[in-house]
């Protein structure tokens, strides 16, 4: 997969990550062989359906691992190998260069915290004085759109509305500057105008900064419009890197165009959504082989003899014997 | 402050005192219940001249309607006044002003005993877990169970007799003398204290250490005694508060058992003394003072919570 | 000593193996049968004084758990103290519950004014904590046991109290009383075949828990000289009549009654917290 080939510029490299969790006897796959990276400047779409794996590769690039998950492969995050990074290298990594914007943001503050503390806090951690993080916060509440900030450090967060919390969530994220943003599904518990504002934002943010940007997401739609490549996941694997413009005009893994035309088009131009047949498998329920072959139309016996290879498919890098097989 | 908040402070502070004034018919009333002449039970046990029988009648309105008298001794209560004991023939109010020496040190050190180590072992066990944890909930189970009095026998068989490490009667005089002195009564006391604060804590310890907002913190790089203060700690203080406030009724009838147990003049002792004497104005304003006491912390329990959990505040409002 | 059950519900034995509860059901049991058979396996009788033999130590031939100050065998007392200091607090619980019941059913199905009038009552109750009420009842009553026992009662009523009528407020908003009422059955027929078989895990547990603080609050209370008179013992007196002894240096006459009150709690304890949980998880499930 082209991630092998990365380039100097690139914020986040992940290398034949594999997860398992579990006691060493009877171990839990989640998590195999995944590779991708992000370059400066640009924005990875990360999509699946839900237990994929696409927020635990998401988290591990801050090594945030689940508790007792053994973990191997390399995972570099702005320079750092975080795989057996020690506590104050993590510490550091996270103080100074990659952030995280949740899914929930109700969940990800603290909500008997003030805001200001929230937005303070890394800042604070890292030894920046009360008064200049204070006033770094307040800058940065007013870059994301928030009136009146000097009041709105002072609110608590079940005082603000979902979207607002949100853009008080981003703040916090930018709050260190970080070279990269890992973006877990940061829109889908918005509703749908927000959502548009606060994908403007992050994007607008990125191109002022050339911050580095992996973005979780179910929306295909979403992750078309904005990133420049697309990874696409299933139970635990990439089974597919395309670019944001191929993803819906011509995807190539049979799990992606099931997702495609599983996806309500927006524009009119896909038909129906058809829905994908089976339910989402997680790798310690997969089959052998390819783990799609149980729920894909084209699969045969060779689907089950091996995990695929990774093989050029114009302008993406699918893991499938038989690409683009499956009528849309 | 705006008015919504003040009629919510005034609603609390309205039944805190009506259940003060229940509280205290119900203390009073006790007299009425006596069965055959009350003022027989005021005086049992001593010989007494007619003059004097009618003297204390007297004392303490039994010549009067239960309301007549029952307005009077509220009405003293109020001025600080409880009345004359009969067994030592002085003020309750100056008796309990004498005693309150011993029992005050001894409950706020109890106290702080309970819930310093109460809440460092929850949080211990919270951030531990696995066979920590499960020793740690043993552990807390045993000491929940412990009456005040099995600690007091175990803590003198070992420390008083065995090693003769502390004092096993009297209270002391001076800081340290006391400090020393109060050990082992305090420890006595807030063993089960300690083990209802250690099993609840470690319950909403953990319950804060899973949310997402711990695992944002993480991600930001925020960890180890930052994490836990900031995000856990903070966090489960309401309802450690609330247990808290509930320990202190604990606490003030614990004084009862332990300055009996390690033979201590306090509030306690003056108590069950003037229970077995039958010394009821003593019992009467002893037990008005523990009930105000324990009104007016858990009232201020309730108070603070909106200060701890923004999120009370504005439900509370509305 | 008196402390909610959701207090102690949060972590209890129950995600473990259960040998912890099965070993505080079998101290129960033990405890029980020690009661009522004493006069069986007793070695000697509970009051039979041996002024020779007194403080004699454990293992003592004829006393295995040695002999208080004035001689007495503390295993024999042991046992026997076994009958009052259990079903005194069975007294209690029984009564708090009878009282609750009918408080908490007559709160839930009147409403209105009766619903206030009770709960505030039972929150002033709440404002006097066990001992204290049993105490002010002594203080008029004089020592005994029968007092302080419906002291407690009333002291632990509210907890039962509050768990019925909230548990039958709910119960009422639900459908099936209603399915019973119109197929004729009356209302008080419906709620205790229905309602009470609904609660009863609940309410065991709350019982199981309340027993145990009625316990250790009666044996305070004999501790401090208030409740049980003499020649009758229950393990409180016996604790308070030897506690000099420790200063002799003779700590078991205390320690043996102590470790059975102590034992006889952690296994209530343990148990409630069980039934407790299992109703949380059963909570979760559905």
């Amino acid at each position: 997969m082209s991630a092998a080939e990365h380039g100097p510029d690139d914020v986040l490299t992940v290398r034949g990550l594999r997860m398992e969790a579990g006691p060493p006897g009877s171990p839990v796959p989640l998590l195999d062989g995944v590779d991708l990276r992000v370059g400066r400047g640009e924005t990875v779409g990360l999509v699946g359906e839900s237990g994929s794996g696409k927020s635990l590769t998401a988290r591990a690039a801050l090594g945030l691992f689940p508790a007792g998950a053994r973990v191997s492969g390399a995972v570099t995050a702005a320079g750092t190998e975080v795989i057996g990074a020690d506590r104050a290298a993590l510490r550091g990594l996270r103080r100074h260069r990659v952030s995280m914007v949740f899914q929930d943001p109700r969940a990800a503050v603290n909500p008997v915290r003030r805001v200001g503390d929230h937005l303070t806090e890394a800042l604070r951690a890292r030894g920046v004085p009360r008064r200049e993080a204070r006033d770094r916060a307040l800058d940065l509440l007013e870059r994301v759109g928030i009136r009146d900030p000097r009041t709105a450090v002072r609110r608590f967060p079940h005082e603000f509305s979902g979207g607002m919390l949100q853009r008080v969530v981003i703040a916090g994220a930018l709050s260190t500057g970080p070279d990269l943003i890992l973006a877990d599904e940061p829109t889908t518990a918005l509703d749908v105008t927000t959502q548009a504002e606060v994908i403007a934002l992050l994007d607008s943010l990125r191109r002022e900064r050339g911050t580095g940007m992996l973005f979780v997401t179910h929306d295909l739609d979403l992750a078309a419009a904005i990133c420049d490549r697309v990874h696409v996941m299933y139970a635990g694997r990439i089974v597919e890197e395309t670019t944001g413009a191929e993803l819906l005009s011509a995807p190539a893994h049979p799990y992606t165009r099931a997702l495609v035309a599983a996806s309500p088009s927006l524009h009119g131009d896909r038909g129906a959504p058809v829905p994908v047949a089976g339910r989402p498998r997680s790798l310690a329920e997969a089959p052998s082989g390819c783990s799609f072959r149980d729920r894909c139309p084209a699969a045969d016996d060779a689907c089950a003899a091996a995990v695929p290879a990774v093989r050029r498919h114009g302008g993406a890098a699918v893991a499938c014997l038989r690409p683009a097989a499956v009528a849309l | 402050m705006p008015r919504a908040l003040l009629t919510w402070i005034g609603g609390r502070l309205l039944g805190a005192a009506a259940t003060v004034v229940a509280a205290s018919v119900l203390i009073y009333g006790c007299l009425r219940l006596v069965p055959g002449d009350p003022v027989l039970a005021l005086t049992a046990g001593r010989r007494l001249s007619p003059e004097q029988i009618e003297a204390v009648r007297q004392a303490s309105g039994l010549d009067q309607s239960l309301v007549r008298g029952y307005l009077d001794w509220m009405g003293g209560a109020l001025r600080l006044d409880l009345g004359l004991s009969l067994h030592y023939r002085t003020e309750v109010s100056s008796l309990l002003a004498d005693r309150v020496a011993v029992s005050v040190p001894l409950i706020l050190y109890s106290a702080v005993l309970a819930v310093l180590l109460g809440c460092t072992l929850a949080l211990v066990s919270a951030v531990r877990g696995g066979a920590v944890d499960r020793a740690a909930s043993v552990l807390a189970a045993v000491a929940t169970a412990t009456p005040p009095f099995v600690a007091a026998v175990v803590l003198l068989s070992v420390f008083a007799v065995g090693l003769g490490w502390f004092p096993a009667t009297g209270a002391g005089s001076g800081f340290w003398d006391r400090w020393w002195h109060l050990t082992l009564p305090a420890t006595a006391m807030a063993v089960a204290a300690f083990g209802v604060l250690a099993r609840v804590g470690a319950a909403a310890f953990s319950e804060e250490l899973g949310r997402d907002h711990v695992t944002v913190a993480r991600g930001r790089g925020i960890g180890g005694f930052a994490l836990l203060r900031d995000h856990v700690v903070r966090n489960a203080l309401a309802p450690l508060v609330t247990v808290i406030g509930v320990l202190t009724a604990t606490l003030f009838v614990g004084t009862a058992v332990v300055e009996t147990a390690f033979g201590l003049e306090g509030v306690g002792s003056l108590l069950v003394g003037s229970v077995s004497r039958r010394d009821l104005p003593v019992v009467q304003g002893v037990s008005l003072v523990a009930v105000v006491v324990f009104v007016a912390v858990n009232t201020l329990v309730d108070l603070a919570l909106p200060l701890i959990d923004p999120r009370v505040r504005t439900g509370a409002v509305r | 000593m008196t402390v909610d059950l959701t207090a102690v519900r949060g972590r209890s034995f129950r995600a473990r193996r259960p040998w912890g509860l099965w070993a505080a059901v079998a101290f129960l049991a033990a405890a029980a049968l020690a009661g009522l058979c004493a006069p069986l396996v007793a070695p000697q009788a509970p009051g039979a004084t041996d002024l020779m033999n007194s403080l004699a130590p454990p293992g003592t031939p004829g006393h295995p758990l040695g002999t208080d100050s004035t001689g007495r065998d503390v295993l024999s007392r042991v046992l026997y103290g076994a009958r009052l200091s259990l079903l005194a607090p069975l007294g209690v619980v029984l009564l708090a519950s009878l009282l609750g019941i009918t408080l908490g059913l007559t709160a839930a199905r009147l409403g209105g004014w009766a619903d206030i009038v009770v709960s505030r009552g039972m929150d002033v109750v709440f404002a006097f904590p066990g001992l204290l009420l049993a105490m002010l009842v002594v203080a008029v009553f004089g020592p005994g046991v029968v007092a302080p026992v419906c002291a407690l009662a009333v002291s632990y009523t509210p907890f039962i109290g509050r768990l019925v009528r909230n548990a039958a407020v709910q119960e009422g908003a639900r459908p099936y009383p209603e399915a019973y009422r119109v197929m004729g059955f009356g209302g008080l027929w419906v709620t205790v075949r229905h309602l009470l078989p609904n609660i009863a895990p609940m309410l065991i547990a709350q019982g199981t828990l309340s027993f145990g603080y009625a316990l250790v609050d009666l044996a305070a209370l004999s501790y401090l000289g208030l409740g049980v008179r003499p020649p009758a013992a229950d393990w409180g007196s016996m604790i308070s009549q030897s506690q000099s002894a420790i200063l002799q240096g003779a700590p078991w006459g205390a320690l043996v009654p102590g470790l059975a009150v102590l034992g006889t709690v952690v296994s209530l304890i343990v148990v409630g917290g069980h039934i407790g949980g299992s109703i949380v998880k059963k909570g979760e499930r559905t």
